[in-house]
């Protein structure tokens, strides 16, 4: 019979890893609720600020910003990779990665050069092992990413592509659609193509703006303000998608563990009856051999 | 050794043994041949006796090695005076036995020119060889992992349904096809319908390029499940009596095949009890050690000539640990385990990479390369195991970038463990493949070096050399 001992050992090494699972499980539901909340708010910031974007579109001025401006030949590219710090989360960062390598893939056969700039530790990991090198990698971006620290980074991809350093920004994150529906994705941010038409239809019954000082004083300030919104919501979107997978992964893993821990159960118990039924045989047997 | 015969008469018949009882002063030896032959009823009853034990007052007991159906008390028993002996010598090439030595393929007696008793000293220590050489099968996993080595014992030892007889089967039709010496099988206690299989199979396959068949080169005697256990336990010690002749007469390479060993301790236990010796662990004969020993030990190879042999072990219940496997254990050069859970996955030869072993996978005989590339594999799939709760758990995806390599390529290494067998063609439908020992350290090599890292896994199943699983890649490509 399988050894008695060794699946006493198993079982509490699979009873052990449950504890964490679980417990993994249920930090993961309730960081899920907050992270849930600042992407609501924020993918309604975002939603605005592109309804006025669209309604300025719609204003049929001669509109041009720098940020919006796509270049006849690109050399150079960013790509953003968010992956979380902590692991697991089942597919999450593997899903984001398998995205990223693929996009690196494409860049290098359309001859772009590219320099990689990863959040999270299991991301900087994984490319390490593979070799690939990073321009930077950023390891402060937790569950609930702060505005202000995203700021620094729109900030200075603002610059960057105003003065030509960058011709195109890329991140992959793993895009939040709904609790149930959350996919990879690298989404080309700079420039800032698609602005105003986003959301067509439902800024219909549009309102005539009266704009002051002047539209383009205001477009000014607004391109900025969308791309870093922008920004902020992957970082968001990554944050919830992120706690999403957790709550997942952990809940699939604490039912196989109970699985596994039954069958294990169960095994050491048919063990246990083996050998008592073996020794009680012997023993009659013996008793019946001597009299 | 008195030659003379003495007449006794049997005075008590248990099962399949029976005491006899003889006139003071002619006790047969033990291990003496007694027979039996007289008419009840108008039907013939003809029994062959091997004595056990004295039991005092002129009285032996006895185990039959035929049936000992219609037997009686008063009837006449003979003392033939010595052991049990079987024909020897090249007349029994080619012709079928039973554990007596008789011929049963119903081509008439055997026109033999010397018996030898069953009963003889192993070799002494002096005449053994100290030769060590690697015998190579062209079987993937045996050659990597446990080599063979030739004039040594490789045991199979697999639970019911893995394909132990299977394996042997692959092993004759490899060795004793490609063989130039004699062959004997040693059919214990098995299915009479695949000893019957194997010898129309001897039939028709020829020896290499020549025309003559296998059978020619071979001899078999059975035992098999029909037979009481006396025979069972004596058939193997006929056969082995067979293969030293020509070990010691011929000097030339014998092989020797034994499917199963197990029986033959099975049927020790059987007679155990009736013999009136209580039973030891598991229930088994408190003699398990020395019987096995007595049987192994003869199975050996001197300066004169070599025994190589394979032997079958069937593994009750899964069970290593069982006193019979672990006993017959000891004895074997190289060890293959047969594992349900590969088995399973369906990928055959059903062999556990990490509980198989052998004693020459060493540097010393295999050469350095060999032995760094087996432990190699045998590395990538312990870890592989060990990680596996972790993965039944948590998933692949949580393993470090180290761990996800080795797993990937332990399950390409599993897979490429399976190959295609001669014997199993009709099963399979694909060509048996002979790998040569060096194609199949360097696939091994190129494997765990990460070379075929971007072939699927399924390319690897039932494959040769590595470039035969590229071919199927293409192929599978191809199809899609």
């Amino acid at each position: 019979m399988a050894n008695r001992r060794l699946l006493v050992k198993r079982l509490k090494a699979v009873r052990n890893i449950r504890k964490i699972t679980r417990t993994m499980e249920l930090i993961a539901t309730s960081r899920f609720k907050k992270a849930m909340d600042r992407a609501a708010e924020a993918a309604e910031y975002t939603r605005k600020i592109s309804e006025i974007v669209g309604d300025l579109g719609r204003a049929n001025l001669k509109f041009s910003h720098p940020l919006l401006e796509r270049r006849a030949e690109e050399k150079k590219s960013v790509l953003l990779v968010l992956t979380s710090n902590r692991g697991l989360c089942g597919g999450y960062n593997a899903s984001v990665l398998r995205q990223t390598i693929a996009h690196i893939r494409s860049l290098k056969e359309k001859g772009i050069q590219y320099s990689l700039e990863v959040s999270g530790k299991r991301g900087i990991k994984f490319l390490n092992f593979q070799k690939v090198p990073v321009a930077h990698s950023y390891t402060h971006f937790e569950d609930s990413p702060k505005f202000s620290e995203v700021e620094v980074l729109a900030s200075r991809y603002i610059d960057d592509f105003v003065a030509g350093r960058i011709d195109r920004l890329d991140v992959a994150y793993t895009q939040f659609v709904s609790s149930s529906k959350q996919f990879a994705v690298v989404e080309s941010i700079l420039p800032l193509s698609s602005l105003g038409g986003e959301k067509t239809g439902k800024a219909e019954s549009a309102v005539d703006y009266e704009f002051l000082p002047s539209a383009e004083e205001i477009l000014s300030e607004i391109v900025p303000a969308a791309f870093r919104a922008k920004l902020f919501k992957c970082f968001l979107d990554a944050a919830v998608s992120e706690q999403i997978a957790r709550m997942v992964a952990m809940k699939g893993a604490t039912e196989n563990a109970d699985e596994m821990a039954g069958s294990l159960k169960q095994q050491y118990n048919r063990a246990r009856q083996a050998g008592i039924t073996s020794e009680l045989a012997e023993i009659i047997g013996g008793a019946a051999a001597l009299e | 050794m008195s030659a003379t015969t003495v007449e006794g008469k049997v005075s008590q018949v248990i099962g399949s043994t029976f005491d006899a009882e003889f006139p003071e002063g002619h006790l047969p030896q033990i291990y003496n041949a007694l027979k039996i032959e007289d008419l009840v009823k108008g039907n013939p009853v003809k029994v062959t006796g091997e004595v056990q034990q004295h039991l005092g007052g002129g009285r032996v007991r006895c185990v039959a090695l035929g049936s000992t159906d219609g037997m009686r008390r008063g009837m006449t028993v003979v003392d033939t005076g010595k052991p049990l002996s079987v024909p020897v010598g090249k007349a029994t090439l080619g012709r079928v036995f039973n554990v007596l030595g008789d011929a049963i393929d119903g081509r008439g007696d055997v026109a033999y020119e010397e018996r030898w008793p069953i009963h003889r000293d192993p070799p002494p220590l002096e005449s053994l060889s100290a030769k060590t050489e690697i015998f190579e099968t062209g079987i993937k996993v045996v050659d990597l992992l446990t080599p063979f080595v030739r004039g040594g014992k490789a045991g199979l030892f697999g639970g019911a349904g893995l394909g132990k007889t299977v394996i042997l089967t692959e092993l004759i039709a490899r060795i004793a096809s490609a063989h130039g010496g004699y062959s004997v099988f040693a059919g214990v206690g098995e299915r009479t319908r695949e000893g019957n299989d194997l010898w129309l199979e001897m039939q028709e396959t020829k020896i290499g390029l020549t025309e003559r068949s296998v059978i020619e080169q071979t001899c078999m005697v059975f035992g098999q499940m029909n037979e009481p256990p006396g025979a069972r336990l004596r058939v193997a010690l006929s056969a082995l009596t067979m293969a030293e002749w020509f070990r010691d007469a011929t000097g030339s390479d014998t092989l020797l095949f034994v499917d199963n060993i197990f029986r033959f301790s099975q049927a020790g236990s059987e007679v155990s009890a009736l013999l009136g010796r209580m039973p030891s662990a598991v229930g088994y004969q408190p003699t398990l050690g020395t019987e096995l020993g007595q049987l192994q030990e003869r199975i050996t190879s001197t300066r004169n000539g070599a025994i190589t042999s394979v032997q079958a072990v069937y593994v009750p219940a899964d069970d290593p640990t069982d006193p019979a496997p672990a006993t017959a254990f000891a004895h074997l050069d190289a060890f293959i385990y047969l594992e349900r859970r590969i088995s399973e996955k369906g990928i055959y030869p059903a062999i556990d990479p990490l509980a198989s072993s052998s004693r020459i996978l060493d540097p010393q005989y295999v050469g350095q390369r060999h032995y760094d590339v087996a432990r190699r594999v045998q590395r990538t799939l312990q870890r592989y195991r060990e990680l596996q709760d972790i993965i039944a758990i948590l998933g692949v995806d949580e393993l470090s970038e180290e761990d996800k390599m080795v797993v990937h390529r332990a399950r390409r290494i599993e897979r490429f463990l399976s190959q295609p067998f001669l014997v199993a063609q009709v099963f399979t439908g694909k060509e048996g493949k002979i790998t040569p020992l060096a194609d199949t350290i360097r696939s091994f090599e190129e494997i765990c070096d990460g070379k075929w890292d971007h072939l699927p896994e399924s390319a690897f199943m039932y494959v040769g050399a590595i470039e035969e699983a590229e071919e199927q890649y293409k192929k599978m490509q191809q199809q899609s």
